[in-house]
């Protein structure tokens, strides 16, 4: 079956930087994605290039490479060819993402409700009014206790949780074919981690979209993934099932990264921790 | 509300300190006032100062004469003028529209053409306008407010006689209130300019620093990834935060604003408070130097209250909670 997302041999830069070299993956509709590997191994860059938001607001610049789209008609477009103006026909409405700082993520000095209902005047259209009835609709999906109450409040006025729910709603209120999600849950406290994942998890058998998820937590990965790719260093180092790279991770650096999960009981019988041992991997 | 209120009863305070400070440092200058209001031709006689002396209340105690002070103030009396003998407010009324319209216009001028530059400038930091902009800006903050006035009268008002040279009004104008308030605002344009671009330079310097920020911020990708114009993220989602130390400094600065109208009302013969505060000084007219200085510690208040107002109204984390 043909990919709804297609990224072929990406390779991006800021200045004489390559923060992702080569990647290649490919995301079919209502597929899970993980892309793992540790903080500066290119996911979130790979994330934003997708959006194209990484030529905005920092001096990245997409090199090389494909991003095609399979849009709701059914016609392949490379993103990276856009003109910006066809990018933000795309952004927030077929292809929407969700950041991994819910605290900051929303603008302090509008009323979330307005955040959300920006989007959804601007991508389909509706009326103030109507916007706001498809505003509450999505605060009910995301579950958020007392909507009608919560959509007027500011981001200040609400927990880390109950942010990201809101960034959720407005990720989905387009009905998004691909949602990327760059570390949604890094940081919320693990029982919020926990609801978010179940969010997403069902948000997706709902809605049918692809998740693009960004992550370093393989408990997360493990939670929600059906197939992973590790980057290390720019580079794409292993791809394959989410149940594959769990029981017989084949790459060196995939089983660093599993081994350095922490396990309950791991200080069993030591009076202190285990010294960490750096792994060093040449990709 | 309720913190206004707190604001307003605290700046009440303050105000009645300003007056204690100030009545008493003019009565700690040298000089006696009688042989102000006795002139040249009335100081050689000793029955005359003595009387004059006797009606001011000028030989009694300190805390005599400053309680009286306060009361007088208090129910709006602030004296009588040694010099034009006539009552402090009615000169002060005839004098603060002069220096509040000279002062809102070039603070006007100064917020908003100083955050359109920095907006501009934040959005392309390394183009040739943006440095140019900070070389400006540099020159604008270093330049003495008298020194631009001159250099501006030379430029504009001597050689291509675009604006008048010094006043507000045009001694031979005749016309009907619209026509008077162009001939007004023709005499404006070089002191609200010469006042202006001093904290012009400042703003533009600080909205361009804080915007560069902003649109580095999360929300503003936020913005961006919800597919908004490129305008409406800056306009709508970042400027109303960048604009906020803008705020927070015009509203501290406004004291030094009035300084500065001082020197620009010497410089353009503009006959408003900076004036009549300097003319009071060389003629030891202490009820009108005293009037002056009630006068402008007020404003000074009332900005800073409004301040506190407009900050409430783009930063609702303040409104709603209290504190930030």
């Amino acid at each position: 079956m043909e990919p709804l997302l297609s990224v072929r041999d990406l390779t991006v830069t800021f200045g004489s930087f390559t923060a992702v070299d080569g990647v290649s993956f490919d995301l079919h509709e209502g597929q899970t994605l993980a892309v793992v590997g540790e903080s500066g191994s290119g996911k979130s860059v790979t994330a934003l290039s997708i959006m194209r938001l990484v030529e905005l607001g920092t001096r990245g610049k997409i090199e090389n490479g494909e991003i095609l789209f399979r849009q709701p008609g059914g016609e392949v477009i490379d993103l990276v060819q856009q003109r910006e103006d066809d990018m933000r026909k795309i952004r927030g409405n077929a292809i929407s993402m969700i950041f991994q700082e819910p605290l900051t993520s929303l603008n302090p000095v509008y009323p979330v409700g307005d955040q959300v209902a920006e989007a959804v005047m601007l991508h389909q259209g509706l009326e103030k009014a109507e916007a706001a009835e498809r505003v509450l609709e999505m605060f009910r999906l995301v579950r958020i206790p007392e909507p009608e109450k919560r959509m007027v409040q500011y981001p200040h006025e609400m927990s880390g949780g109950m942010r990201q729910r809101v960034m959720i709603a407005m990720a989905l209120s387009c009905d998004p074919k691909v949602l990327i999600a760059d570390e949604p849950t890094t940081a919320l406290d693990v029982t919020i981690q926990a609801q978010i994942l179940g969010l997403m998890r069902d948000l997706r058998e709902q809605t049918g979209a692809a998740v693009l998820i960004i992550t370093h937590d393989m408990g997360v990965v493990a939670e929600v993934a059906d197939d992973v790719v590790v980057m290390n260093r720019a580079k794409v180092v292993e791809h394959g099932p989410a149940v594959d790279i769990f029981e017989n991770p084949a790459e060196p650096y995939t089983q660093a990264l599993l081994a350095s999960v922490p396990r309950l009981g791991s200080m069993q019988g030591r009076s202190e921790p285990a010294p960490f041992e750096l792994v060093e991997y040449d990709s | 509300m309720k913190q206004i209120a707190a604001r307003i009863a605290w700046s009440v305070g303050l105000i009645l300190a300003v007056i204690v400070m100030c009545f008493s440092l003019v009565h700690l200058a040298p000089g006696d006032a009688a042989l102000v209001i006795a002139g040249d031709s009335g100081a050689g006689d000793p029955e005359l100062i003595e009387q004059i002396r006797e009606d001011l209340g000028l030989d009694d105690p300190y805390l005599v004469q400053l309680s009286r002070y306060v009361g007088d103030v208090a129910s709006g009396d602030f004296g009588t003028s040694y010099r034009f003998n006539e009552p402090v407010t009615s000169l002060i009324g005839d004098r603060i529209w002069p220096t509040i319209l000279l002062v809102t216009t070039a603070l006007l001028f100064a917020i908003v053409i100083g955050v359109l530059v920095g907006v501009f400038t934040a959005r392309r930091p390394e183009s040739p306008v943006s440095h140019g902009v900070t070389v400006f800006s540099l020159v604008g903050y270093s330049m003495p407010v008298f020194w631009t006035g001159y250099l501006l009268i030379i430029g504009f008002a001597s050689n291509v006689r675009w604006f008048p040279v010094a006043g507000m009004r045009d001694v031979r104008f005749e016309g009907n209130r619209f026509e008077e308030w162009l001939d007004i605002a023709h005499h404006l344009v070089l002191p609200a300019l010469t006042l202006g671009l001093i904290y012009l330079a400042q703003y533009s310097r600080l909205s361009r620093a804080s915007m560069l920020e902003v649109l580095q911020s999360d929300y503003v990708r936020t913005a961006r990834a919800k597919g908004l114009a490129e305008r409406k993220v800056v306009y709508k989602h970042a400027l109303r935060n960048a604009v906020i130390p803008v705020i927070t400094i015009a509203g501290l600065q406004f004291g030094a604003l009035l300084s500065g109208a001082l020197l620009v009302e010497t410089v353009f013969n503009w006959p408003g408070l900076g004036r009549l505060a300097a003319d009071s000084v060389f003629q030891r007219d202490a009820p009108v130097l005293l009037g002056v200085l009630i006068c402008s510690a007020v404003l000074v208040v009332v900005i800073n209250i409004l301040t506190d107002v407009v900050y409430r109204m783009i930063d609702p984390r303040i409104r709603v909670g209290g504190s930030s």
